[in-house]
């Protein structure tokens, strides 16, 4: 989204310097900037270690309102949570790591980070 | 309250292995025909407690042979069957996969004081999606409820299996009804077996089994925890069941506690050191 709306942004510029930018060129930049329709997915990935290069070891994605069952562990998308913030996954929250230094108890599973892609 | 004694049929080894990964698998031990009545029992009757009062299918089922043998290698003499106690999980597929949970009043430890037990009258492919669990679970706590947008874990084993198969697993074990794929009914009996007596390591036992053993790390490889934790965990379990809770000292140490020990080879695994004279009193 972001490329496009500077493209229109570029092409209002270069038409305000000839003089020939019209309303309808500025709207446009309003219209691709919208982004009303997109919805936000949620990747949970529950990793071996706290690293963010640590192997993801569980997954779930929340998209398009409900819950999807990742294909089997060998099919996943992504080995580590690196590797989804390559593809563009933003993280928007890291593991409690307060809540895991009780040596003698672990809480859930893995450490868990959750991201979010709006699309 | 109805209990049942018979000779035990697991080895060390065999509860050395339930401890770490908390689930024991019995396939097609139940004979075909005993399947088959099942089956027709749960079609034409809707109340599945009356199955208790057959004969036929306490003798084959509850007290199957090989599942009665581990379950009091486990659990000691005189184990109790929990009747009225037994559900049909019973499923029209195809359906989405359950949730992952543990089921209620689980609480976490070394006491194995239960088992909870899984029998499918049919064969239950993976089509019809049968229970998965994730082996090692019974020792990583978990609220129900922080367990619901858990989807796919790396390590689950399905329960996918020919008709007669009995799975048998501690409590706490984390697990769910597997996604179905075809059409079709699924029928899965689930009941649970209780301890009577103390535990006293009454299973077919190796006179010459050090205790350290049971800290020794296996060929399974649990990922969703730290392993010395996992290993220190399954042996607490193990010297709880054979009485000897009271002498587990992993946690008053600050080194695995093979560390302390001496440089002998364990008779029981290549790579590890044993404890001389800490052998299992019998």
């Amino acid at each position: 989204m972001g490329n496009r709306v500077q493209q229109q942004v570029a092409f209002c510029i270069e038409a305000l310097k000839k003089g020939s930018l019209k309303e309808g060129d500025l709207r446009q930049i309003d219209a691709l900037a919208d982004d009303s329709s997109k919805r936000q997915n949620i990747l949970y990935l529950q990793v071996r270690r706290a690293s963010l290069t640590s192997d993801v070891i569980g997954m779930s994605l929340f998209a398009d309102s409900v819950f999807h069952d990742p294909p089997a562990e060998e099919q996943w998308p992504y080995r580590s949570v690196a590797a989804a913030m390559a593809d563009g996954w933003r993280i928007i929250k890291f593991p409690e790591m307060a809540l895991l230094l009780d040596e003698k108890r672990t809480y859930g599973f893995g450490w868990e980070f959750i991201l979010e892609k709006w699309g | 309250m109805r209990t049942y004694d018979c000779e035990p049929t697991l080895t060390d080894a065999d509860v050395m292995d339930f401890c770490r990964e908390g689930h024991l698998v019995f396939e097609a031990v139940v004979p075909e025909e005993i399947n088959q009545r099942t089956c027709d029992f749960l079609l034409h009757d809707e109340v599945t407690e009356n199955l208790l009062e057959e004969d036929w299918f306490v003798d084959n089922v509850l007290l199957s042979p090989p599942v009665a043998g581990a379950v009091r290698s486990l659990l000691g003499r005189n184990f109790k069957l929990t009747m009225p106690f037994i559900f049909n999980h019973l499923s029209e597929e195809p359906q989405e996969a359950q949730g992952w949970h543990r089921d209620g009043s689980s609480h976490y430890g070394p006491e194995l004081d239960s088992l909870q037990v899984f029998y499918y009258p049919q064969d239950t492919p993976q089509e019809l999606g049968p229970t998965e669990i994730l082996p090692g679970s019974h020792f990583l706590y978990g609220g129900f409820s922080a367990m619901e947008h858990y989807r796919n874990f790396k390590g689950v084993m399905s329960t996918a299996a020919p008709a007669g198969s009995i799975f048998v697993t501690a409590y706490p074990v984390w697990h769910r009804r597997g996604k179905s794929t075809s059409n079709g009914r699924r029928n899965l009996l689930k009941y649970w077996y209780t301890r009577t007596v103390p535990p006293l390591c009454d299973w077919i036992t190796d006179p010459d089994l050090e205790m350290s053993h049971a800290f020794h790390r296996t060929a399974f490889n649990i990922d969703q925890r730290d392993a010395h934790r996992a290993m220190d965990d399954a042996a607490e379990m193990f010297y709880w069941l054979c009485g000897k809770h009271d002498e587990f000292r992993a946690w008053s140490s600050n080194l695995p506690v093979y560390y302390f020990e001496s440089s002998e080879t364990c008779s029981h695994c290549d790579n590890l050191v044993a404890l001389p004279g800490r052998k299992v009193q019998r």
